[in-house]
C-alpha cells in the first residue's frame, strides 16, 4: 500500500463514477498505472474513488473510452489548500496588516500618568520626560529603562526625592514623592552633649545646657561638653542641650599620584546601530557603517518587543559606538606635588560638613618613589565636635 | 492435453523443488486478517464489485468475496486489499 501522507502532499481527488462498467473503467484505471484508492460502490451504478492529482489528465483519456460518467466531488491536499488560501489572500492579508497594527500599537507609550506630585513639579517632570523623549506617541523600545528613567528624573528634577517608575501595558506610570519641607521639631528629649572625636576647643556657642568646657580645652573623643543637667545640687533640673562646640581637629592623608596617566577621553563622536533580535541571534536592520575610530568604547542597550500585554522573545539592540581618545597626562615633580595635595584637600573637604574650615595644612612627608609621588598631609580642622547624648534617666 | 500435462508437471515440481505453489503455478494468494481485511495477489482483473460483493478474475476461474461495507483500499494490476467485513470467499472453477 502508499504511503496515503505523499498523496496529500501531493493533491489528490475524489471521482464519483455513475453509470455502468464501473468495474471495467476501474480495471483500465489499473492497468494504465493510475493508483486508485478507497473504491466505494454507493448503489447499483455509482462509485467513487480517490486518484491522485496528476493522474486526473490520464483518467479523462481513460474514461473516454468507458461508458461512465464521471464528476469530481472532493479535493484535498497541498496544491488545494494553497490554491484556496490564495483565494484568501484578502483574509491572510487582513490578518497580517491586523497583527501589524496590533504590534505596532502595543510598542507605543499611550498615556503618561503622573501621581503624586503638585502641579509645578508634575510640569517639570513633564518637561524633563519630553526632553528624554518620553511623550505620548513614542516607540517604548527607543526609550530608557525603567530604572534609568527613575535616575534620570531624580537627578533632574531637584523638587523630587523618589520617583517610582512603572510600566502597565502600554501607559507609563509615575509615582512621586517630593521633598518636603521638615515638619516643626518635636520636643527633644533631655540630652547631653558630647565630643565627636578629641580636639582642642576653638569656640563655645551653647544655647541650653551647662558647659563643662572652656576654650583651649584639650577633649577625648566621647567627653561630655555640653550637661544637660541644670540647676543646683538637689534642684536639678533635665534639659536637652543645644548649641555648637567647635574644636580643632587635626586630619591625616596620604595621596599616592602617579606622574604619568593614560586615560580614555571621549571625543564625542559615535555610530549607532540599530539590531532586532531574538535569542542569540542578532539581525541588523540600520547602520552598517564600520567606525574608522582608532580606540571605541562599546554601549549597547536591549529592549523587548511588545505585543498586546506581552514581552515578545524578540528585542530590539541598540548599539552605540563612542570614539574614545587616549590621553596622556604628564606632570613634572612640581606639579604632581601641588597636584596632590589638591587632591587630598578634595577629598577632606567631600568627607567634612560645610561649616567646617581647614585652618592650616602641613605637609608632614613628600617622596618620589618610581613614577609616583607620595604626599603625606596634616590638616588643622575647625568644626562642630558636638554630638548629642540623651540621658537614660533612671526611674 | 499438452496444457493438462504442462500443469501437471508444474504441480510435481512445485511439490518435489518445493517451490511456491502460487508462484509456479500462477495461482492467486490470498491473505486475510480476521474477517475485516483480505489481501488477494495474482488476479486478474475486477469483474463486478459492490458494497456486499467481490468478484475477482482469476486465470483459471473467478473469487467470490461476500460480505458487507466493501471497499477497495487498494487497487494494482496484480494486487487488490479490500476492507469490510468478510463472510465468505468462494473459487468458482470454469
Amino acid at each position: 500500500m502508499k504511503n496515503e501522507w505523499v498523496d496529500t502532499l501531493a493533491g489528490s481527488v475524489r471521482v464519483k463514477a455513475r453509470g455502468k462498467g464501473i468495474e471495467r473503467l476501474i480495471n483500465a484505471c489499473v492497468r494504465q498505472g493510475i493508483a486508485v484508492w478507497n473504491v466505494k460502490k454507493h448503489s447499483a451504478d455509482t462509485a467513487t474513488f480517490f486518484i491522485k492529482l496528476s493522474d486526473v489528465k490520464r483518467l479523462r483519456h481513460v474514461a473516454r473510452q468507458s461508458e461512465c460518467k464521471l464528476s469530481f466531488v472532493g479535493r484535498t491536499g497541498l496544491p488545494f489548500f494553497w490554491r484556496r488560501a490564495w483565494r484568501n489572500s484578502g483574509f491572510w492579508l487582513g490578518l497580517l496588516l491586523f497583527i501589524a497594527i496590533v504590534f505596532l500599537l502595543s510598542n507605543i507609550v499611550w498615556k503618561i500618568e503622573i501621581k503624586g506630585a503638585a502641579p509645578e513639579t508634575e510640569h517639570q517632570i513633564a518637561r524633563e520626560l519630553k526632553r528624554m523623549g518620553v511623550e505620548r506617541g513614542a516607540f517604548q523600545f527607543l526609550l530608557d529603562d525603567p530604572e534609568t528613567l527613575q535616575k534620570k528624573l531624580t537627578e533632574r528634577v531637584p523638587d523630587i526625592t523618589w520617583v517610582g517608575v512603572e510600566w502597565k501595558g502600554t501607559s507609563l506610570h509615575f509615582r512621586v514623592v517630593e521633598k518636603e519641607i521638615p515638619e516643626p521639631k518635636k520636643p527633644i528629649p533631655p540630652r547631653h552633649l558630647v565630643a565627636k572625636k578629641e580636639a582642642v576647643i576653638a569656640d563655645l556657642f551653647v544655647e541650653e545646657g551647662q558647659p563643662l568646657v572652656s576654650v583651649n580645652d584639650y577633649v577625648q573623643k566621647g567627653q561630655l561638653l555640653v550637661s544637660g543637667i541644670i540647676g543646683a545640687e538637689g534642684r536639678t533640673k533635665f534639659v536637652p542641650a543645644s548649641g555648637k562646640v567647635f574644636g580643632e581637629t587635626w586630619y591625616k592623608s596620604t595621596v599616592v599620584l602617579p606622574l604619568e596617566t593614560t586615560f580614555h577621553v571621549l571625543t564625542g563622536k559615535f555610530t549607532e546601530r540599530h539590531y532586532v533580535g531574538i535569542g542569540r541571534l542578532l539581525i541588523p536592520v540600520w547602520g552598517w557603517k564600520k567606525p574608522v575610530f582608532a580606540h571605541t568604547i562599546v554601549e549597547t542597550e536591549k529592549r523587548p518587543f511588545r505585543f498586546w500585554k506581552w514581552d515578545l522573545p524578540l528585542y530590539y539592540e541598540r548599539i552605540t559606538i563612542r570614539e574614545a581618545e587616549e590621553v596622556k597626562r604628564r606632570y613634572t615633580w612640581e606639579e604632581a606635588f601641588a597636584e596632590a595635595k589638591e587632591i587630598a584637600r578634595r577629598e577632606l573637604r567631600a568627607k567634612l560638613p560645610e561649616e567646617a574650615a581647614i585652618r592650616g595644612e602641613k605637609v608632614l612627608h613628600q617622596a618620589k618613589e618610581n613614577g609616583k609621588v607620595r604626599v603625606e598631609l596634616h590638616y588643622e580642622v575647625i568644626e562642630n565636635i558636638a554630638v548629642p547624648q540623651p540621658i537614660v534617666q533612671g526611674d | 492435453m499438452v496444457k493438462k500435462w504442462r500443469q501437471q508437471m508444474k504441480r510435481w515440481m512445485a511439490e518435489q523443488l518445493e517451490l511456491p505453489a502460487d508462484i509456479m503455478m500462477d495461482l492467486p494468494r490470498i491473505t486475510m486478517v480476521g474477517h475485516i481485511h483480505i489481501y488477494i495477489e495474482n488476479h486478474r482483473g475486477l469483474l463486478a464489485f459492490s458494497d456486499k460483493e467481490l468478484r475477482l478474475l482469476l486465470r483459471n476461474g473467478q473469487l467470490v468475496v461476500r460480505g458487507e461495507q466493501f471497499v477497495i483500499k487498494t487497487i494494482l494490476p496484480e494486487e487488490i486489499l479490500l476492507e469490510g467485513k468478510i463472510s465468505q470467499v468462494v473459487y468458482i472453477d470454469e
